[in-house]
């Protein structure tokens, strides 16, 4: 007689961020009994967002940032923009749990530590990938060809873009497939004076309301966007994606879901027998007592560094260099968009026009290098896009004018010259080199190795960098700056970008790629990996829309398989 | 953003009234949270001397007057002034600044025969303008207070008068009186518009710091 196995749980998804929540959202509600590990803090939408809409007389230093303090316990976070007083609940202590920081070629990890992760901070602009981007490894031979197509990955966009929200507007570009829009928001007149202009004096440019991840129109349990600014202090009306505020509820509703906030994952033990994870092994942060959980299904979501330290500190006799890892490839070919300001001008038009509310994102230039083939002047492969924004200047501009008085006191109140500017975020190439390893010799306070770095930006990144910049100054001549600000095209930090990913990329072979076509790893068939690990190249666009994508193709791939007993 | 609106943003953080006719609903817990969260400058220094704190007080009000609108002691400023200078400057910035407010003690009275805080407006004035002639070359006054700063930060080599200047003009605009009363406050505008008309005597909003 043969015992039928008892499973702590179905399914257990390591990680609340992006690619967590709707890890939990689609398997709860196939009925699995799932449960969710996170590391970070418990935090309760709403209730959790201590920062939001506080004024600033009501916040410490009144906005002046507490130095030392950051210097000491959050020296990379602080480099972050959206990192302050108002959310510093939400981000990692880099002082308690270091990584190997290199002061000379420093990687900026950027990690945060509640449930909901970096869902609850990400700058919630949701682009999809083209028929070109998935094509582009095998087109160019960098890397490994893709082994899925846009077609295939087009309805799932779909899919997640209904529930998660998206507002933005159609316009039919090949490079940047429309998604299921809600209605985009408003421009300022300054921006539709500039649309207007480079309509006729750079009409090889697209610029289109950014695509995000905020409501215009209410969902179900969210409201459409109150317009009150800094969203990374958490939004307890839901009108941005987070897991906390969109998918956790929903799996939640389900009465499948089990969560453990302060859970840190140490490692999972693979069964050599049924040649399949059997438990996971966890490390209470608050108590420091552990435990282990089995389960028929493991969902790591636990983002891209996390889930590959996981996998790296997870070995045994049939896997001795790390889970899953038989190409050896695990770690290797991270990417990351080099991103930072291409080109910015003073405008001098629209000045009686101000605005009302704070919009929630800038526009958006879709990708115009290298569209459908190569540009002849272009000396490098693939494109990059910008973000940009407008701002109208204030106190904080010129608070260090000369002069003193009711006439300084006046000059200082009233709105100042338009900014209009290109951020450009940049495809990275996968290369081998371009790595994450444990650390042979330092470990955290629980004895887990430290994740250590090995990043530097290809001749491609640098002189893609470069044209955006070129290519901004173009735009913004056309566009009728009265003065253009000169911009250095420096190369962003390693990891800056919060794009970190590809460090278990998906491939048709084993022998070169560690998870196949559904995200399942080659050789364990119960293991599943779905956040930015997966990536096999990097597009130029922000990528979490495309972790959900696949996140829930996964999940319906891996609870068929399992019905079927095929896991 | 007019009274009727700006009232009704105030009852909201407040109390919570007319939340679900606005479309959304703050938690009780964010609600007791702010309204219950002291301001900034509500707290207890105890840094500088009174004769310190009368002339503090009185050149944060030369650099932001009292006008038609509330000013810089209207506005906290001194008190905002002196707790960065206890709890938040390092002791390069608080050596200038206590070099500085020892130069005003015992120069002013020597040569203007009272203390600063006693004499007239034209000769505060002419005092605060010769400080910043002085202080003409620091790079704080350089585009965007020195291009390798980040203004929430600080200019450590920022010069005695530049530190007050700096920590009165945003101890102020980002006070209950100067956000409110001088800038305009909205924190739930509930729409977008990119295209609304200004005045020339319409000031900017309050609101998201850099």
């Amino acid at each position: 007689m043969i015992d039928a196995q008892v499973y702590d749980f179905d399914a257990i998804v390591v990680g609340s961020g992006v690619s967590g929540g709707w890890a939990a959202k689609e398997l709860t509600e196939k009925g699995l009994k799932v449960l969710v590990l996170e590391r970070g803090k418990p935090l309760q939408h709403g209730s959790g967002y201590l920062g939001e809409h506080a004024p600033p007389w009501k916040v410490p230093l009144q906005g002046k940032r507490p130095r030392e303090l950051y210097e000491a316990e959050y020296p990379v976070a602080r480099k972050v923009y959206a990192f302050s007083e108002t959310n510093r609940q939400f981000w990692i202590n880099e002082k308690d749990n270091p990584y190997v920081l290199d002061e000379q070629d420093p990687f900026w990890w950027i990690r945060a530590d509640v449930v909901g992760g970096r869902s609850l901070l990400w700058g919630r602009q949701t682009y999809r990938w083209s028929e070109q981007d998935f094509g582009a490894n095998a087109a160019d031979g960098h890397g490994i060809p893709w082994p899925v197509d846009y077609k295939e990955i087009a309805p799932w966009y779909s899919y997640v873009e209904k529930f998660a929200g998206i507002s933005g507007q159609a316009e039919g570009l090949p490079q940047l497939p429309d998604s299921e829009f809600q209605k985009p928001m408003g421009w300022y007149a300054l921006e539709k004076t500039i649309n207007a202009r480079l309509k006729k004096k750079a009409p090889d440019v697209t610029l289109t309301m950014g695509r995000v991840a905020v409501l215009t129109e209410d969902l179900p349990g969210r409201s459409a966007c109150h317009y009150c600014g800094p969203c990374h202090n958490g939004c307890s009306t839901g009108s941005y994606f987070s897991s906390l505020s969109s998918t956790l509820p929903a799996a939640k509703a389900t009465g499948n879901l089990t969560l453990k906030a302060n859970a840190l994952v140490e490692r999972l033990e693979y069964d050599p027998a049924s040649g399949k994870v059997a438990r996971v092994h966890v490390i209470d942060t608050a108590t420091n007592e552990r435990a282990a959980y089995s389960a028929k299904l493991f969902f790591l979501c636990a983002s891209t560094v996390g889930s590959t330290q996981i996998l790296m500190n997870s070995t045994s006799e049939r896997f001795p260099n790390g889970l899953a890892n038989g190409s050896g490839v695990l770690g290797h070919y991270m990417m990351d968009h080099t991103l930072g300001q291409s080109g910015m001008g003073i405008f001098l038009d629209n000045m009686d026009s101000y605005y009302y509310g704070n919009r929630p994102t800038g526009l958006y230039v879709p990708r115009f290098r290298n569209v459908g083939g190569q540009d002849e002047d272009a000396d490098f492969v693939r494109g990059y896009g910008y973000q940009t924004f407008t701002i109208r200047l204030d106190w904080q501009f010129n608070a260090n004018s000369k002069g003193f008085g009711a006439g300084l006191k006046e000059k200082l109140r009233k709105p100042g010259p338009w900014i209009f500017g290109f951020a450009g975020f940049t495809e990275c190439l996968p290369q081998e080199s371009n790595r994450m390893y444990l650390s042979r010799n330092k470990v955290d306070r629980y004895g887990i190795p430290q994740v250590a770095f090995e990043f530097k930006w290809s001749d491609n990144e640098v002189k893609l960098r470069q044209d955006a910049a070129k290519q901004a100054d173009r735009l913004l001549r056309a566009a009728g700056a009265a003065l253009v600000v000169p911009v250095e095209p420096e190369m962003s930090k390693p990891g800056e970008g919060i794009h970190e990913m590809g460090t278990a990329r998906m491939g048709a072979d084993p022998a070169e790629s560690v998870l196949n076509a559904w995200n399942q790893a080659h050789e364990v068939p119960n293991l599943f990996v779905t956040d930015g690990s997966f990536m096999t190249s990097s597009s130029c666009v922000n990528p979490s829309l495309t972790y959900m994508a696949f996140t829930a193709r996964a999940c319906d791939y891996a609870t068929r398989q399992l019905a079927a007993g095929q896991i | 953003m007019n009274r009727r609106e700006f009232l009704q943003c105030a009852a909201l953080l407040v109390t919570g009234a007319s939340a679900s006719q606005l479309g959304f609903t703050l938690s009780q817990e964010q609600q007791a949270y702010l309204a219950k969260a002291p301001d900034y400058t509500a707290q207890g220094v105890d840094y500088l001397t009174d004769a310190q704190r009368r002339i503090i007080a009185a050149m944060a009000e030369v650099i932001i007057p009292r006008t038609d609108t509330p000013g810089a002691i209207d506005a906290g400023v001194p008190k905002f002034i002196e707790l960065l200078a206890a709890n938040w400057f390092n002791d390069q910035e608080r050596a200038t600044f206590e070099a500085g407010l020892a130069d005003m003690e015992t120069r002013i009275p020597r040569e203007y025969g009272a203390p600063f805080d006693q004499l007239s407006p034209g000769q505060q004035l002419e005092i605060m303008e010769a400080l910043e002639d002085a202080a003409a070359d620091s790079d704080w006054y350089d585009l965007a207070g020195g291009s390798t700063r980040d203004f929430r930060e600080f200019n450590s080599d920022a010069p005695f008068i530049c530190q007050v200047k700096e920590l009165t003009i945003w101890g102020f605009f980002t006070s209950e009186a100067g956000g409110t009363q001088v800038l305009r406050y909205n924190p739930m505008p509930m729409h977008f518009d990119g295209d609304l008309p200004l005045s020339p005597d319409d000031s900017a909003w309050s609101g998201s710091l850099l």
